[in-house]
């Protein structure tokens, strides 16, 4: 299989925001999230990003810092970039926000901005906003533990020349004590921007591909899960 | 390890089942959608009576056992007699909520199993169900979930990464997300017109599709025979809106030009068009200005089967598929029910009638929320 070369990695963990260039180390756990607001992403005035919930500004906000880790957060014309990310609880917290103002108790008036961000795919459709990325969009709900469906998804993308750039990663956030009976093993967004190796790309984090039984490999050696394939991006040897 | 093809480009459907509105199986669903029946009726699952629309397509007699979610028998309809499945097959579902009505119970602090609630609860089932090894992955790309999860199961196919997928389409009819689309002011109160005039907004459905895709020489193996096959299969994001489609149609012009390089057709070769028509304002007008842009004023056979059976959310694409493929067998494209009087501006022919399909392919799209668009392509045996 072609491999497909990192190019940039942005996370929000529960130890903060962070991009692969300047962090040496990186942990994804099942901690509570610190709220993200806009000024820890853009240093300019955002229409959309104070109206998202919670977990559309932690998909937006690790997908922002992934391109700007890449040097493609800025553009001028659409590009066909695809995202694809892998969740366990999607959006729950976002759902129990807006099912609370459709409860008698909670108002009974449903809210329909909070309706509009209750599928986990939306902050997908405002990253495509935000960055102009035309391609494939999708989220994968995955019992697995390794937390790495989004990334074999998107490698398998690209090596069907679906698009020659994606996004693949991981988005959780913590739901309401109601829900504890949900368990996360990661918690955060995280997403590595991948390029096709036939597109001649800049100093990067090594190449990924998949094994013939479909495991996930960094310069052809498997990983076992997100936090081990993100370490082994961040040592590998490259120029910043 | 899957078997590599020299051949691309051929996905078989082997085996097709649905459970709507309309009923049971797909056979039922194919004859009263011929006959122009709805299935949009009075909502009896929860008190509509708050909401200005009250209506929706939903099936019948689906009844929870042990506070779990109705989710449940409704793949238990929907996998009646299905299979059996070749061994190695491997699962692809879609759904947009899942078990959303346990989601409810559990806010209203009623009994009900939260390990259901992430769609990995119904997805372990699903394996269980079918006896297969590994869980597979649901995939949720709004209301195109299941048009992405076909084009996914067929490209896995094609690039010899399975022999065979079996592709599971699910969601229900729930006061969730009915208070959403209606907070949104796009529920029709009279049920959805798809393509028509007076058309004011959508009807909500629930139902599910199961696809079983195979590699043609797998098939052959087993004696299983094809139904027809996916040729063709594309996606593209709009990156213009959250919940409103871009009015150029730029995002379903991509997915549908990647649809037909993959298939390796052109515009001409498409005989028929099965359009998301969800009957809102905004979405029927992009779908026609899209296919305008790729078909020219070709006066294509087109139909809606949401005002039949409701906009099924994360099952649509796949009912359609199914639908979509008996209706090339058949070579009649079912009628869009509720259309009465062409829209402005459609050059496309839409009949409350059906009609006629000369030639093998069939084109089928979805759209949805975050501006994301699918086309998928069936083919018939030419004979």
């Amino acid at each position: 299989m072609t491999g497909s070369v990192v190019a940039g990695i942005g996370w929000v963990t529960a130890n903060g925001p962070g991009r692969g260039r300047e962090a040496r180390e990186f942990s994804m756990t099942s901690g509570p999230i610190p709220p993200v607001n806009r000024e820890d992403v853009f240093p300019e005035p955002n229409l959309r990003f104070g109206r998202l919930p919670q977990y559309s500004r932690l998909g937006l906000a690790a997908v922002a810092f992934a391109l700007r880790d890449a040097g493609m957060e800025h553009w001028k014309t659409k590009r066909p970039a695809g995202i694809v990310a892998s969740t366990r609880a999607g959006c729950l917290q976002t759902d129990i926000e807006y099912y609370n103002t459709v409860l008698p108790e909670g108002g009974g008036l449903p809210s329909p901005n909070l309706f509009s961000s209750t599928l986990p795919t939306c902050f997908l459709g405002e990253a495509a906003i935000q960055f102009g990325l035309t391609g494939p969009t999708l989220i994968v709900d995955d019992p697995a533990e390794d937390a790495l469906s989004g990334v074999r998804m998107a490698l398998e993308s690209l090596s069907w020349g679906e698009c020659g750039t994606m996004l693949a990663g991981h988005i959780d956030l913590p739901p309401a004590p109601a829900f504890r009976g949900i368990r996360l093993r990661h918690s955060g967004a995280l997403f590595l921007v991948l390029e096709s190796a036939r597109i001649p790309a800049g100093p990067g984090y090594g190449t990924l591909d998949l094994s013939e039984e479909g495991a996930v490999r960094h310069e052809g050696i498997e990983v076992a899960g997100l936090n081990t394939l993100v370490r082994a991006c961040l040592a590998h040897p490259r120029s910043s | 390890m899957a078997e590599r093809r020299a051949c691309l480009n051929e996905v078989l459907i082997t085996a097709m089942a649905s459970v709507t509105g309309l009923g049971p199986d797909l056979d039922t669903t194919w004859r009263r959608l011929l006959a122009g029946e709805t299935a949009v009726r009075p909502i009896a699952r929860f008190d509509a009576g708050r909401y200005p629309a009250r209506v929706a397509s939903w099936v019948e007699g689906l009844e929870s056992r042990g506070n779990r979610s109705l989710l449940y028998p409704l793949l238990e309809r929907l996998l009646d007699g299905f299979g059996p499945l070749p061994p190695g097959c491997r699962l692809v579902t879609a759904t947009t909520k899942g078990c959303i009505d346990t989601f409810e119970r559990v806010r209203k602090g009623l009994p009900g199993d939260v390990a259901d609630i992430p769609v990995s609860g119904p997805l372990t089932w699903l394996a269980s169900r079918l006896g297969l090894n590994d869980p597979g992955v649901n995939i949720n790309g709004a209301c195109a979930s299941s048009t992405m999860a076909v084009a996914r199961a067929a490209a896995m196919i094609e690039s010899g990464r399975a022999d065979a997928v079996l592709v599971v389409c699910m969601d229900l009819v729930s006061e969730f997300v009915f208070s959403g689309f209606s907070s949104l002011q796009a529920l029709d109160p009279a049920g959805c017109r798809p393509f028509d005039r007076s058309r004011s907004g959508l009807s909500l459905g629930e139902g599910g599709a199961a696809l079983l895709m195979m590699n043609p020489a797998a098939a052959r193996r087993r004696g299983i025979p094809g139904i027809g096959s996916v040729a063709g299969w594309g996606a593209a994001n709009d990156a213009t809106h959250v919940t409103a489609p871009a009015r150029d149609g730029c995002g379903l012009i991509q997915a549908v030009r990647r649809a037909m390089a993959k298939a390796s057709i052109g515009p001409d070769d498409i005989a028929a068009i099965n359009a998301h028509g969800t009957g809102t304002v905004y979405n029927d007008a992009m779908e026609s200005t899209a296919f305008e842009a790729v078909f020219g004023s070709r006066r294509i056979p087109l139909n809606s089967i949401k005002g039949a059976i409701g906009h099924t959310l994360g099952a649509a694409g796949g009912i359609e598929v199914a639908v979509g493929m008996r209706s090339l067998t058949e070579r009649t494209l079912p009628p869009t029910a509720g259309f009465h009087e062409p829209m402005e501006k459609c050059v496309f022919s839409v009949s409350p009638f059906p009609q006629a399909i000369d030639g093998i392919y069939l084109m089928s799209t979805n759209s949805g929320f975050g501006g994301i668009n699918a086309a998928i392509i069936l083919k018939r045996d030419p004979e």
